[in-house]
């Protein structure tokens, strides 16, 4: 087996001029721009992928149908594998909602109300999905930075752009007047967390702020018990394997990205 | 063409599914193809009036009109085909789609190729991409993956409903000493055929909690192919046809923290009052962030088409759609197996153990037989016909795990976190 790969060659990468955004925009002047540094810098990675093949390998193994039993029977085969990347950079508008978005930049909760049930979105929604509303459009409200947690998760696994922030925990919270329930993190120490917990919201630092969901985040108010029916805790087995599966979760976090992530530090 | 004659399962082919293969997908599905023509030896490209292809998703090949190499590959480029996709509900929504095909009465025979190559990109990008298949505004960037939001739902059940750990650990033990006795089985290919038990459960690795490695679903390659064709023609291909008795289909919220006010599900199971005291009240008591309104409503739409009236009584076997072992409980609960919240009593009384009133996934299923999306649902419904026909042991040797005397059956399929599903129950002569 070799370890030689095909050379990469530096490519010159084109970059997306502002002016051809703007005309994109024709009928939609920029008000405010806070994209063109994240452009610039994703651009020209996205544009060095697109279909073309960047190297290959040749690995032997079995092939054909039936069982597992009669495939590893046959003679082994070799495979030719190729390496092809591909990306995209996603221009989406968050439509009629953005008003939620623009709310967590200024930390505040908005939700909408429809005027015919009087429920209260939060997730908001632009129309009313009752069916006996008709699709009726819903007025902004805004709503406390306060709410009880609806059900929550402790991720020792999660996608790229979470992996350094584990062990975490998420959870839907449903806030305080609002019908429907808002996903967000969870900085509460996993072996606190409880179905019920009031919980209050607050904001990362405003220059990190990109208006998504993580631009917020519940803690526990404080004060509050565990109670003897809560699920998590009800069965000290299970407390301790999650115990040792974050202890792991963390040590993996420390090797790959240099952080410690214990609740201690966190400060949870 | 007769639109009004009962449809069957004539049988198919399996390219076995597994974390990686040196085949292509094309070239899977053309084995399991070549399989089918075996298993029906006078079948023939003229009898074949059109495709329904099965496959979820573009971006994990980067190969867009994928069902056109497909179609090409397998000399059926002269017929009529289109793609079904629908998330993880998509390869129950390609034999769904089949079956209204037929019964238009514009064809009597269709091939169902389905199959997924999940493997090409590393597994946090399927991940990812899978997780794209959830609300990408609001809840995506929470955490990113099916894992956590499976396991939220999980939570919320089971502080409603008091099932365990341990409840989740008996059903990751039965499936996959089930999925042994498969030996078509991607478990079978990657770990071999000892059993495991609960010690091995308690020392698996969490995911998220509560769902550990063993709960969840594998990523898999693999391809399936069915025959489904008319009562006159089915007679012509096999002896033992699998009849389609009733088709159901759902669909529920994009974003599970929605179901908390689920007005087009109002009314419907609203058992509030077994809720425990110490929850606060909601819109909606049902679905709730628990429960699967989507499957529920198929259940209620196919087992009047097929005559079911006490579904546990009168099946002898299910094939659940499980991507994470709360699912399947709570399933027992949505399919009316079991009245609500008792779906842990399914599993502590043996119920659907084999051997049970009602044996649940006995090809072991998701989370350790295979999990390539466009194919999953096509495998097990195979599985089933094997089983109806009584050749499980011809199929799978002496180990194979018969039901006897196996009559009806019942397969279930749902994309997203319940988004969409769908029933469809089988039955032989």
């Amino acid at each position: 087996m070799t370890e030689i790969g095909v050379e990469e060659k530096k490519l010159k990468v084109r970059k997306i001029k502002r002016t051809r955004r703007e005309a994109k925009y024709k009928h939609y002047p920029m008000v405010e721009d806070h994209s063109t540094a994240a452009q610039e810098y994703w651009e020209p990675i996205v544009n060095t992928g697109l279909w073309s093949i960047k190297g290959y390998q040749i690995v032997k193994g079995p092939w054909g149908g039936g069982t597992v039993e009669e495939a590893l029977k046959r003679k082994p085969k070799e495979f030719m594998v190729i390496d092809r990347a591909a990306f995209a950079l996603y221009s989406h508008s968050y439509g009629l909602v953005s008003p939620f978005f623009r709310g967590l930049l200024e930390e505040k909760l908005k939700g909408t109300k429809c005027p015919k049930c009087g429920t209260v979105y939060c997730p908001p929604r632009a129309h009313c999905w009752n069916p006996k509303c008709k699709v009726a459009d819903c007025e902004w409200v805004d709503l406390p930075l306060t709410g009880v947690i609806h059900t929550f998760t402790v991720q020792c696994l999660a996608a790229a752009p979470f992996e350094h922030q584990l062990p975490f925990s998420m959870g839907w919270v449903k806030i305080d007047g609002a019908d429907t329930t808002l996903a967000m993190m969870l900085h509460i120490a996993p072996k606190e967390l409880f179905i019920g917990q009031k919980v209050k919201i607050k904001f990362i630092p405003k220059e990190q702020r990109k208006g998504d969901l993580t631009d917020c985040y519940a803690v526990a108010v404080p004060g509050q018990k565990v109670p003897e029916w809560a699920c998590l805790q009800k069965d000290p087995k299970e407390l301790e394997s999650l115990k040792a599966s974050m202890k792991k979760t963390i040590e993996f976090i420390k090797k790959r990205y240099g952080i410690d992530n214990n609740p201690e530090v966190r400060g949870w | 063409m007769a639109g009004n004659e009962r449809v069957a399962i004539c049988n198919g082919g399996i390219f076995r599914p597994d974390l990686w293969h040196g085949e292509n997908a094309e070239e899977g599905v053309a084995i399991a193809y070549q399989e089918l023509l075996k298993n029906v030896p006078n079948l023939t490209a003229d009898d074949i009036d059109a495709l329904c292809m099965s496959y979820f998703s573009d971006h994990l090949n980067g190969q867009l009109c994928m069902g056109w190499i497909i179609q090409d590959y397998l000399g059926l480029h002269n017929k009529p085909g289109y793609r079904v996709e629908s998330g993880g509900s998509t390869s129950i929504d390609a034999l769904v789609n089949a079956y209204y095909m037929i019964k238009s009465g514009m064809f009597d025979v269709i091939l169902i190729p389905g199959w997924e190559w999940m493997c090409e990109v590393s597994v946090a990008a399927t991940n990812e991409m899978i997780a794209s298949a959830a609300d990408t505004d609001w809840d995506f960037p929470v955490g990113g993956y099916y894992n956590a939001f499976y396991a939220a739902l999980q939570v919320r059940h089971m502080q409603l409903y008091g099932e365990t750990c341990e409840d989740l650990g008996r059903i990751a033990v039965k499936n996959h000493n089930n999925s042994t006795h498969w030996p078509y089985s991607q478990w079978v290919s990657q770990h071999g055929t000892s059993p495991i038990t609960l010690d091995d459960y308690w020392k698996n690795r969490l995911v998220c909690w509560p769902y550990k490695v063993l709960n969840c679903a594998v990523m898999s390659e693999g391809a399936c192919v069915l025959l489904m064709a008319t009562e006159s023609k089915a007679r012509r291909f096999t002896d033992t046809p699998m009849w389609i008795t009733g088709v159901g289909l759902g669909t529920d919220s994009m974003r599970p923290g929605d179901r908390t006010a689920d007005f087009a599900y109002e009314g419907m199971k609203n058992e509030a009052k077994i809720y425990p005291d110490f929850v606060e009240p909601i819109k909606t008591p049902y679905p709730d962030m628990a429960n699967f309104a989507s499957l529920h409503i198929a259940a209620k739409r196919a087992y009047p088409q097929a005559g079911i009236t006490n579904p546990l009584k009168e099946l002898d076997l299910v094939e659940l759609f499980t991507p994470y072992d709360g699912v399947e409980l709570c399933l027992w609960e949505d399919l009316m197996l079991c009245p609500r919240g008792e779906g842990k009593t399914m599993i502590r009384e043996g119920v659907v153990d084999y051997g049970g009133e009602c044996p649940s996934n006995l090809s072991g299923g998701l989370t350790a037989s295979g999990h390539p999306v466009g194919a999953t649902s096509l495998y097990y419904t195979l599985f089933l016909y094997w089983q109806l026909a009584g050749k499980i042991k011809e199929k799978c040797g002496p180990n194979g795990l018969q039901v006897q005397d196996a009559r009806k059956a019942l397969i279930t399929g749902h994309g997203g976190t319940g988004c969409q599903g769908a029933v469809i129950t089988f039955e032989r002569d």
